[in-house]
């Protein structure tokens, strides 16, 4: 076994360490410099095509067929994507290795399963015109440049929303890099582009110029986590700057003439410099070391490293963890270091042990924990076995300690030796795998159909294993060959009773595949009405999917069904299908009475729905602008219940309310036209319907002529409309008062008998004030008590009056009452009353 | 582990807050709002607008207005997304701006409380989707009070019974729904009404459908969240249908007087600044358009004084503003203050602010009472109420009539007339063919033809019907539990109360002054058993009285009285994985049957004084020794409802000219 840190280099006081992931990795023929490479992040598998700015090698017409290639890391060939698309401009991957494809034309095309099914979007902002020049990509989005430099990004690719951002000056750039939104300040998406010999930030709302004269940039670079930017100038130096731009804190010269193919970051804390065959790694302080390889070399980025690709070999460079470093650094004297070599010495039944192990007694907790994290960020299984070991021993000492991460730790490993697998071909680093998280790395898997290791890997960790039985039934219904009853059955019996398993995707694919027996099928076995709604509307099941919209009790897939019906249905089928669903009438009924009235008429005409019909005439009458259209609408709507017995009451209401409008027409006309007679009463002018009388109920229409003394219109109107003896006399009561007539007023209460009693009067002009008045009423309230009728007379403030009225009565208590309330002369002749009262038994 | 308490109100609102910061934060820069006016209140009770302000919301506008300018380049609209009309408001001023507007605008839309697939169709037909960027914010329940939990939705009378339409049903499942996630199944399901059955219906069709998708969402309590819960007793859902009456009702509370005169919206009511002295505006509201002047208000459920006065009847109110001052006035004596140590004085002085604050409110509310004073010392008030009254008690409804026809008459306000007419109709299984038509008629005449269309709405909301025989033929034949019959249930549930104590209340009876609230009977009949059983039947030997009334074994005074009752009946129980079960229970605490939460929903709404009744019992129950074992009450309801807006939402605004 080769010692563990063979592969390591040494760049100032830091190591580095390449680790040969996958050997032979492409055809020999395939001449990787005349391609271009770009990696999926975390990993992900690797997409190349030819580049075809460079010349090469006529190799019949099967080999110029253009495609792109989607390999794994391994090299084993995942999907060729035959391309005659259009000139490629952009390539790059999504963190959940979606391939997106920018043409110059300005469309772009999301692969979002590595099977070649894509959804396309456009950037618009002028792309097609002014044609994209090239794209940089974050992990949930991406930024295209156009040929007049306008930039245009899009931050989410499940609804593409491209935004133009703020517009640099139209000089040609020379290089540019993105800041991704989770790291810029803005929160937003930053590009840095080197124009002429500056620099410009580009946000969304401004482009901002950072005044440097240094350069011409050749390539610039942002580190994973945007913390440094590295500029390569055009004199061969590399420059690191701060992420916000406050300090320079390196700078690195190359001392080559040749401007460098690439330039990426490694992690966060080296700049690598890649030419054909030659890589530079340039550490913190500028120091530096240099490999070199048999063939063309690409650089492929990640979080925590960077993937060398030549036609030969996959390798992964990084800077050693600590945790690694700790354990295996030549000469290292640490607690885990000790302890691994105990845990040799062990093995070797070597006595030694023991001593070491007492030796780094006190800190042999964090040398069992070193050695398990270094245990992950190990490839090499040998490695992985004797460090955990280590850590096992370690941990047999130890009286406390907790073995979870050791638990985790060994899961985890064993997950990732299986994807690292060359078959596989997933090279997950330990921190990729966790910031991955592995409900990713299933989809990646179930991606590349590794249905078996996804749901091992699932079950192994507890995770649910819904999409993936889904997507392996969805793929089996794309390729199965089977009759579709047998289909139906063999997915049926794997999938059910598995919870979460949505057999609508599945029926989707058979759909979309053409299979619509075999959709149906699986449709049924879907628990989720909702779910069933939009693929049953595409299956044309319209009927059904609105009972299933009904059943599921959501309004809005009730809705969208039926407005997806109201369009594709004639009106009267439209209705048919409606009308036996109470709530699916219910809801056109309210939706309809807000925008379309007149899918509402034909509605309740077809259902025979009189009184709805006519209400809706109705209200269409009240919002008519003039009257003569009213007065056509209230007749119609009289009429349409004009065959009914059970509507007599309501068709009569109707022709009273139009022969109301045309009286009160009528009056307004007379009234207005002779304004001699309509003010004849200056209060008059205060009345608010004096101008109209239009739109007043019949009882408003006779108080507002009362009050302007139109006592014979008023009359007509009352016995027109037959109004209540007792609610005339209200009216005029309320219209003498408001309009302060106090002498017909007086005129009244010498009358002998009132529909309504007298006690009203005295209560209404009271409360208008006039006491003089109300006490003409007070006599007339024969049906009230004594106590009521002098508590009257006090009101109007008439207090010998109650006086006398409590004296009539012979209600001594009463009266003694009154006079203590009185004053003055008053109090002299209550007292007097008070003395001609006999003095009754006590 | 501490147990997780259910329907925790700040746990709710501060979740609602933190959603909507982080969606105005992911639109940078500044920012015009554009929200529905329905919106306002429910936001401005869980953010400040100071707050909006720091996340760049530079203007609000109502949607309703339409008046947002190009002043900013983000828009940001906020608004429900169920409603066409609504959304076509939204495409439309989407539109108007990209239209005349100079500058390229950003436009986000925020629905509430989910996005809707009939906003997407009509947006994309209109033209706008893709110019908007679209995420949702899920606000469902409002916390209004520690125990009262709203959907605010102002539509769903008019949706519910006018239309038909069962949106809120659907967003009520969904708001419980998310709560069952989180804290387990409601072990027992059980109420009254067509729609309340229906919404039980759909919670366990949630259910079903939840576990078929449930792994595919991957939280925590996942596995756990659909068991039932160890917190909660259950829900009882109570269908407004089944109590129209106690809507009807003029509220006798303080707090539903308030609501009657002022009326109260997302705890805030406007009151004319001449009442309440002009004082400077609140700070921290949001769409201020406050120059009139109206002066708003914040009803806060929290200040001490408000808490001991809002549950009470309005006819103690006066005696304990009385008090209350007392207290004050002897804690801030001047000459008291001479004999204080230095000690004293401090603690004095720390406590001033206290002291001020509760001065302002002392004032207010002062000057509120004193107002509505005015309100129920006027003739007709004191008559609509007196009808009220003899109607609950259960007087021969004709003997009404004349006040009724009088009051018409003298042309008071609709709505009075209209809630006391379905007020008969309702507690009466109906009304007269021929006093109907009389009332009709005067009813047309006195407030106008359009009113043709109110009396068809009020018709069809079941609110105005004649007795007996079939309707004006749009609505189908009374069948037998279609209408609630009250003569035998003011004897079984005993809802007319003649020795009502106003000032110690010793039953619902008090927020009405007589007339217990036939829903909260219902509640009672479910979870205050004993009482309500002693109640109706005083057992004849006092001792006994400790022990159990017949009457309270099962449900046996819920199965009597529902039958009288319309609209359907239901009781389910949900269980779930014995082993899930014991888990729950372990991780929870075990919590036998004590201290555990029942929740009241009322679809359709829940009128204030109803709340002060939940309130009482729920005092009661609290109570050491009481028969809840120191269960608490929980409010849910679709929106805080008054007989003004049951009835307003069938009345035609619009009139001839």
């Amino acid at each position: 076994m080769s010692k563990p840190t063979a592969n390591w280099e040494k760049v100032g006081d830091k190591f580095y360490r390449r680790i040969e992931l996958y050997r032979n990795i492409f055809d020999t023929d395939l001449e990787l410099e005349n391609y271009n490479v770009v990696g999926a992040p975390y990993s992900g598998a690797v997409a190349i095509y030819r580049d075809e700015d460079k010349i090469h090698a006529y190799r019949g017409t099967q080999a110029a067929k253009s495609s792109i290639d989607v390999y794994s890391c391994a090299g084993t060939l995942i999907r060729r994507i035959n391309w005659d698309k259009g000139s490629i401009k952009g390539l790059g991957w999504s963190e959940d290795e979606k391939l997106l494809v920018v043409t110059e034309d300005g469309t772009v095309r999301c692969y979002y399963d590595l099977q070649g099914d894509f959804v396309p979007f456009t950037l618009g902002h002028g792309a097609d015109e002014h044609g994209v020049q090239s794209c940089r990509f974050w992990s949930s989005g991406f930024v295209a440049l156009l040929g007049n430099n306008h930039l245009i990004s899009v931050s989410r690719y499940d609804e593409p929303r491209p935004k133009l951002l703020a517009i640099p000056p139209p000089d040609p750039v020379v290089s540019w890099a993105i800041i991704p939104p989770a790291y810029s300040l803005s929160r937003s998406v930053e590009v840095i582009l080197a124009i002429g010999t500056t620099l410009y930030v580009v946000d969304a709302t401004d482009a901002e110029d950072r005044d440097f004269t240094a350069g011409p940039f050749r390539h610039i670079s942002v580190s994973p986590r945007g913390e440094f930017l590295a500029f390569y100038t055009d004199d061969g130096k590399v420059w690191v700057v701060s992420g916000d731009w406050s300090e320079k804190l390196s700078e690195y010269n190359s001392r080559a003439k040749t401007v460098p193919k690439d330039m990426q970051w490694c992690g966060s804390n080296a700049v690598v410099l890649a030419w054909e065959d030659e890589v530079h790694l340039i550490g913190p302080r500028s120091v530096a070391t240099k490999f070199y390889y048999d063939a063309w070399v690409h650089l492929l980025p990640d979080v925590d490293g960077l993937r060398l690709l030549t036609n030969d070999v996959c390798e992964y460079l990084q800077k050693v963890p600590d945790e690694t470093e700790e354990v295996f650094r030549l000469g290292s004297e640490t607690p885990a270091a000790n302890l691994l070599e105990a845990s040799n010495l062990l093995d070797q039944k070597s006595p030694k042990a023991d001593d070491l192990i007492q030796l780094i007694r006190p800190s042999l907790a964090g040398a069992v924990d070193t050695c398990v994290k270094a245990a992950g960020h190990e490839y090499n299984i040998h490695w992985q076995k004797s460090l955990l070991k280590a850590a096992s021993f370690g941990k047999s000492v130890l009286d406390l300690y907790s073995s979870d991460d050791f638990v985790d730790m060994c899961e985890t490993l064993r997950v990732l030796n299986a994807v690292r697998f060359y078959e596989i071909g997933l090279p997950l680093s330990y921190n990729q795998f966790k910031r991955l998280t592995p409900e990713k790395l299933i989809s990646r898997l179930t991606n590349r159909h590794e249905y078996l290791l996804a749901l091992r890997i699932s079950e192994y960790l507890h995770l649910p294993t819904d999409k993936i039985h889904v997507h392996w039934a969805q793929q089996k219904v794309r390729v199965s060959t089977a009759d579709e009853a047998s289909i139906c059955n063999l997915i049926f019996r794997k999938l059910h009773g598995k919870p979460g398993v949505s057999f609508e995707e599945i029926a989707r694919t058979a759909y979309d595949e053409g299979r619509v027996r075999l959709a149906t099928e699986l449709l049924n076995y879907e628990p989720r009405a909702g779910k069933q709604v939009p693929l049953l509307l595409g299956m044309k099941e319209d009927t059904i999917a609105l009972d299933k919209a009904i059943e599921s009790g959501d309004t809005d897939l009730i809705y969208h069904v039926l407005l997806h019906l109201r369009k594709k249905l004639p009106l009267a089928s439209f209705f048919r299908v409606i009308n036996s669903r109470p709530v699916a009438t219910a809801l056109v009924e309210s939706s309809a009475w807000y925008q379309d009235k007149e899918v509402l008429k034909d509605l309740y005409y077809q259902d025979d729905r009189r009184l709805d019909g006519s209400n809706l005439l109705l209200s269409e009458a009240l919002s008519a602008t003039d009257l003569p259209a009213s007065l056509d609408k209230l007749k119609l709507a009289s009429k349409y219940l004009q065959d009914s017995k059970d509507y007599a009451f309501h068709r009569q209401q109707l022709d009273d309310a139009a022969k109301l409008l045309r009286m009160q027409e009528t009056f307004e006309k007379d009234l207005n036209s002779n304004p001699g007679t309509s003010s004849a009463n200056p209060s008059s002018s205060v009345s608010p319907g004096n101008s109209s009388f239009i739109g007043l109920s019949a009882n408003e229409t006779v108080f507002h002529l009362l009050r302007q003394s139109h006592t014979k219109r008023a009359q007509k109107i009352i016995s027109e409309f037959r109004i209540p003896e007792k609610t005339a006399a209200w009216l005029k009561l309320r219209a003498l008062v408001s309009a302060r007539h106090w002498t017909e007023l007086e005129e009244l209460s010498k009358q002998k008998k009132s529909p309504i009693g007298w006690e009203p009067f005295f209560n209404e002009v009271l409360a208008a004030g006039n006491t003089r008045v109300a006490s003409a009423f007070v006599p007339k309230c024969t049906g009230l008590t004594v106590a009521e009728r002098v508590e009257m007379w006090m009101k109007c403030g008439l207090v010998v009056k109650a006086g006398e009225e409590a004296f009539r009565a012979k209600d001594r208590g009463l009266l003694e009452e009154v006079r203590g309330r009185a004053s003055g002369s008053a109090a002299v002749e209550v007292e007097r009353l008070v003395g001609l009262l006999p003095v009754g038994r006590r | 582990m501490a147990p997780i308490t259910p329907f925790n109100t700040s746990e709710i609102s501060e979740k609602a807050r933190r959603d909507l910061l982080l969606l105005l934060e992911g639109v940078r820069g500044k920012k015009n709002l554009v929200l529905e006016k329905a919106l306002a209140g429910p936001l401005n009770l869980l953010v400040k607008f100071s707050t909006l302000q720091e996340y760049g919301v530079d203007r609000p506008f109502f949607l309703e207005n339409d008046n947002v300018d190009s002043s900013q380049r983000n828009i940001v609209f906020l608004v429900r997304g169920e409603k066409a009309k609504t959304v076509l408001a939204v495409a439309d001023q989407i539109k108007r701006l990209r239209r005349n507007g100079s500058i390229e605008h950003e436009f986000s839309i925020l629905w509430v409380p989910r996005r809707t697939m009939v906003s997407d169709q009509l947006l994309e037909e209109a033209g706008v989707l893709g110019e908007a960027s679209v995420s949702e914010w899920p606000l469902f329940f409002v916390p209004l009070a520690d125990d009262v939990l709203s959907l605010e939705l102002d539509d769903s009378v008019t949706d519910l019974y006018l239309r038909k339409d069962p949106t809120s049903i659907y967003l009520s499942a969904k708001a419980l729904m998310l709560h069952q996630q989180r804290h387990g199944l409601f072990p027992r399901i059980i109420g009254k009404g067509e729609n309340a059955k229906r919404l039980a219906d759909l919670l366990i069709r949630m259910r079903t459908e939840v576990t078929a998708g449930e792994s595919s969402n991957i939280n925590g309590a996942s596995f756990l969240g659909l068991t039932p819960s160890s917190t909660i007793d259950s829900l009882i859902i109570l269908d407004r249908e089944v109590d129209f009456p106690t809507v009807l009702l003029t509220q006798l509370t303080y707090e539903g007087l308030i609501d009657e005169v002022f009326s109260i919206s997302a705890n805030q009511t406007e009151v004319d600044s001449s009442v309440v002295g002009g004082a400077a505006p609140q700070p921290g509201q949001t769409g201020s358009a406050s120059t009139t002047m109206k002066r708003k208000v914040m009803i806060d459920p929290k200040d001490s004084l408000y808490g001991t006065l809002g549950d009470a009847n309005f006819a103690i109110v006066g005696n304990l503003l009385n008090k209350a001052a007392r207290r004050l006035q002897s804690s801030t004596e001047r000459n008291q203050l001479a004999s204080k140590t230095t000690a004293e004085l401090r603690d004095f002085v720390n406590k001033l602010p206290g002291y001020q604050a509760e001065q302002a409110s002392l004032k207010l509310h002062t000057s509120l009472a004193e107002e509505i004073i005015k309100h129920t010392r006027t003739d007709i008030f004191t008559r609509s109420l007196e009808v009220q009254q003899n109607i609950m008690s259960g007087a021969d409804p004709t003997t009404q009539h004349e006040s009724i026809t009088e009051l018409i008459s003298r042309d008071i306000p609709l709505p009075t007339i209209l809630r006391l007419l379905c007020l008969e109709c309702t507690t009466n299984a109906g009304m007269r063919p021929k006093d109907l038509e009389a009332f009709k008629r005067a009813i047309i005449q006195a407030y106008g033809p359009q009113h043709l269309l109110t009396l068809s709405s009020l018709e069809k909301m079941a609110l105005l019907h004649p007795r007996g025989g079939s309707g004006l033929g749009a609505t189908p034949a009374a069948k037998p539990g279609s209408v609630t019959n009250y003569t035998p249930l003011r004897r079984s549930l005993r809802l007319w109360d003649d020795e009502v104590n106003e000032s110690e209340p010793n039953d619902i009876s008090y927020v009405f002054s007589g007339y217990a609230p036939l829903s909260i009977r219902i509640v009672q009949s479910i979870i205050q058993k004993q009482t309500l059983a002693n109640l109706i039947k005083p057992s004849s030997h006092p001792q006994a009285a400790a022990q159990a009334n017949p009457l309270a074994q099962g449900l046996r005074i819920f199965d009597d009285a529902t039958k009288y009752i319309r609209g359907a009946t239901f009781d389910e129980t949900q269980t779930g994985e014995e082993k899930a079960v014991k888990a729950r229970s372990m991780l929870n605490g075990s919590h036998n049957d004590a201290a555990k939460t029942v929740i009241v929903f009322f679809l359709g709404g829940v009128t204030r004084a109803e709340i002060s009744a939940l309130r009482f019992i729920g005092r009661k129950l609290k109570e050491v020794g009481g028969e809840g074992r120191g269960s608490k009450i929980m409010i849910c309801s679709t929106g805080v409802v008054k007989g003004g807006s049951l009835v307003g939402s069938a009345i035609e605004a619009e009139r001839f000219g």
